[in-house]
């Protein structure tokens, strides 16, 4: 399996930073090519939300460059990549909290990692980041950790009532702001011929499922040129709608 | 920032950084003339983006907590605004926040934190009845101190409002809004004391279970779930106050320390208990109504039994052809039950003793000592076997005071009208002695008697030979018979004709003296009116006896108009 990769990020039209970060990354190993892709989406009373954010991303940047090629000389296990991850996120949890203890701060980030190898894809999630699969239908792969969520999820909200809910941004957890925190994670097989996506939650407010199928469609995004040009568009369309949230989207197209 | 050893006011002397908050520093600071410790916190200015509205609020809020004075709140004792800062002077508190208790030894003692939560009550209490009422809005473990004396202090109170309204525009995390009531991210509305209550549940909950509800699984269980020897009544009560819907919880302070003081009675256990005295106090009832229960039955069986056998010795008695075995059988129905009239008078299916002895218009003096053995008491077979004496008139007169009377008036009758003696005053006085029994229900038995009575009097003084009251009784005897005339005419025709009859007869019998004490024409007089009222009967079953009354009536005003002659 081959993959072309874009990202795309924007500020916004009312946020003096912008607090996501991304990173994508296509590597070759003994078990075939393999595309990492991370999306933290930063928050923080004092502007400090990227700091958080980029030191997440970072994290599992490392990772890549030192603890992968070691796993990947045998066949990668799912539980292994899970003890892993975890550690990840708990050791940045830790940093993020003892700097904003010692700062006077509050801050932290959201997180979505996940990794496509030949046969398995890993997810990784905390917060309300998504990543998606879009073939012939658009599939959420993550679940959102959220309080609206969590209502929805016990019957208390509706899905309608949950968009408009003043709660809407309150995450349940995140890394850096909570005295502890469970990831979730998710595991499966990949699709050829797939695009497979990750995105802050400023990209998903303002626009429909159907409207990012349809600006998304694999058939369509071909090449690198096509993927960045259809994300930049539906970005655009997000921003019209006054989005006011930075906006960043990772794409991995499958083929 | 403050530097270590400035001099603040010119009297605080900042000793060094005690705490640090999202905005603020706290330090602890000496005044050095009055040696007193003091806390002083900075808020800084240029942490703050919107400080000047902070600062209003800030302002305005102050002069109100200058003014609080509560023994589990810091009390504010002065505002400075400086360039760079806002800075609060207040007691300061010696101890630890409940926070750190819960780092390090995790979930608390019930009983402690029972406590303190009535402690919480208590300042929530004094705070929501300011006015304007004051909400904390931020009551978390972090922000209760517990003082070395084992009292609570509530800090981080006064700065409160400024980081307590919560921006939701950006993407936030539970863990850095507290325990926000779910009214306190807005569109819920407004916060008010039942915000403070959802925090001081939620703060309860934490303390007590070592759990932070704004961790997995971000709700507020049952606290039973996670430790089992809590108390259920102290679950209920948190459960209470963390309802979403602020109408689902304690409305006041006041309430929920009403609870927490009596959480003991809501506790399943102290339920049980109740529920156990119910019980034990139930049980007797129970068994009482039971008992109670089957002896009416038992009583009311044996009731049916004994009418039943009274019923079937009765019929018995009424078709026994030798009379001895029927009298004794009407003897055996009186014993079975005392209380009934129907062996004596007969019912509607049997005839009675008093019928049975009279059938033949004649009552034996044999015959009358099963009538006068009644007086003495029957004799019964016991269920030991051995026989004793009931009072059968007694215990009928006990029982049915009317059917008594009624009894003793219809054994007078029978002497009176059937008794075989020659001599009318023994009649009389034999039927007296039961007449007496009857006087309150039937006044002519009154009159027997008095007859009677006069009868006997009248035998004496002829004896004695003492004529002037001999006179007098005569006088009287004849006036109790027109009296007896007269009320002769209440009763139906039979009785009527034995009256007469008696009259009849009386007079006849006394024809000489009753023409000394009155006129003969009155004595005539009277036996016409008989005469005429004895033709008014016209009840052809009678006719024998009106006839043989005609016979009487005739023979009697010859007698006396022979006496009425020679006394001419």
């Amino acid at each position: 399996m081959n993959y072309i990769v874009t990202a795309n990020t924007d500020i916004g039209i009312s946020k003096n930073t912008n607090q996501d970060s991304v990173s994508l990354k296509v590597m070759n190993t003994p078990q075939g090519r393999m595309a990492l892709a991370v999306l933290c989406d930063g928050m923080g009373g004092l502007a400090k939300g990227e700091v958080a954010s980029a030191s997440v991303l970072r994290a599992f940047d490392r990772w890549a460059r030192t603890s992968l090629p070691r796993l990947c000389c045998a066949p990668l296990q799912d539980g292994v990549i899970r003890a892993e991850w975890d550690a990840i996120v708990q050791e940045q949890n830790r940093l993020i909290s003892s700097y904003g203890t010692r700062s006077g701060i509050r801050l932290g980030t959201t997180v979505v990692a996940m990794l496509i190898t030949q046969n398995r894809y890993y997810i990784l999630n905390v917060g309300d980041s998504r990543a998606y699969e879009l073939s012939r239908e658009l599939r959420v792969l993550t679940q959102d950790q959220t309080v609206v969520a969590r209502e929805v999820a016990q019957g208390l909200l509706t899905e309608a009532q949950a968009q408009t809910d003043p709660r809407r941004s309150v995450l349940l957890q995140c890394v850096g702001a909570s005295d502890a925190v469970a990831p979730d994670f998710f595991f499966g097989t990949p699709l050829t011929g797939a695009v497979y996506m990750l995105c802050s939650d400023g990209f998903r407010h303002e626009i429909t499922p159907a409207e990012i199928l349809e600006g998304l469609r694999p058939d369509r995004l071909t090449n690198e040129q096509a993927m960045r040009s259809a994300a930049a568009a539906l970005i655009e369309l997000n921003k019209q709608r006054w989005e006011r949230d930075n906006i960043t989207v990772a794409l991995v197209r499958t083929y | 920032m403050l530097q270590i050893g400035s001099l603040v006011d010119g009297k605080y002397k900042i000793l060094n950084k005690v705490g640090q908050g999202g905005m603020s520093v706290v330090y602890l600071a000496m005044n050095e003339k009055a040696n007193k410790q003091w806390a002083v916190k900075e808020v800084r200015k240029d942490g703050v983006l919107d400080f000047e509205a902070v600062k209003q609020g800030l302002v305005a809020e102050t002069d109100i907590l200058k003014r609080l004075d509560h023994p589990y709140l810091p009390s504010i004792i002065d505002v400075i605004d400086t360039d760079e800062s806002f800075i609060i002077i207040m007691d300061y508190i010696q101890g630890n926040s409940l926070n750190k208790a819960l780092d390090e030894f995790g979930a608390q003692p019930q009983d402690e934190v029972i406590k303190w939560a009535k402690q919480l009550c208590d300042v929530l209490g004094y705070l929501h009845t300011r006015t304007p009422p004051i909400i904390y809005r931020d009551m978390k473990p972090a922000n209760v101190m517990l003082k070395p004396d084992g009292n609570i202090s509530l800090i981080d109170f006064g700065t409160a409002r400024e980081y307590k309204e919560k921006n939701l525009a950006d993407t936030t995390c539970l863990g850095t809004v507290g325990y926000a009531a779910p009214e306190q991210f807005g569109g819920m509305g407004q916060t008010d004391a039942r915000t403070d209550i959802y925090c001081l549940g939620a703060t309860l909950y934490h303390l007590v279970t070592g759990k932070n509800p704004c961790e997995p699984p971000y709700e507020i269980r049952p606290i039973r779930e996670i430790n089992p020897n809590l108390s259920s009544g102290l679950e209920r009560i948190i459960l209470k106050c963390t309802q979403r819907d602020p109408n689902d919880r304690y409305q006041s302070a006041a309430e929920l320390m009403y609870a927490l003081e009596h959480y003991e009675e809501v506790d399943d256990s102290y339920r049980k208990k109740q529920k156990r005295k119910l019980a034990l106090f139930l049980a007797p009832v129970v068994l009482a109504l039971l008992f109670a229960g089957a002896s009416v039955w038992g009583y009311l069986s044996a009731e049916k039994q004994r009418t039943a056998d009274y019923d079937f010795i009765l019929a018995e008695a009424a078709n026994e052809s030798d009379p001895t075995t029927a009298l004794n059988r009407y003897y055996e129905a009186i014993t079975t039950d005392p209380t009934r009239t129907d062996a004596y008078l007969g019912n509607d299916d049997f005839s009675g003793m008093i019928d049975y002895l009279t059938r033949d218009g004649e009552l034996t003096v044999s015959e009358s000592s099963w009538l006068s053995c009644l007086k003495a008491g029957l004799d019964q077979k016991g269920s030991s076997g051995y026989s004793s004496t009931v009072d059968v008139l007694e215990e009928l007169r006990a029982a049915d005071p009317s059917g008594y009377e009624q009894v003793c008036y219809e054994i007078g009758e029978a002497y009176l009208f059937y008794y075989s003696v020659p001599v009318e005053k023994d009649r009389y006085a034999a039927a007296a002695t039961w007449f007496q029994y009857a006087k309150e229900g039937y006044p002519i038995a009154d009159m027997y008697c008095q007859i009677s009575a006069c009868l006997q009097n009248i035998a004496k003084y002829e004896k004695s030979e003492q004529h002037a009251k001999l006179y007098e009784e005569y006088q009287s005897l004849w006036s109790q018979i027109l009296k007896l005339k007269t009320d002769a005419n209440d009763f139906d025709d039979d009785l009527k004709l034995r009256i007469w009859n008696e009259i009849t007869n009386m007079i006849q019998n006394n024809a000489k003296a009753f023409c000394e004490v009155t006129p003969p024409e009155e004595i005539l007089a009277a036996i016409d009116e008989i005469s005429a009222d004895s033709e008014k009967i016209t009840n052809t079953f009678l006719e024998k006896s009106v006839s043989t009354l005609r016979e009487n009536i005739a023979a009697t005003t010859n007698k006396i108009l022979s006496y009425a002659e020679t006394a001419e």
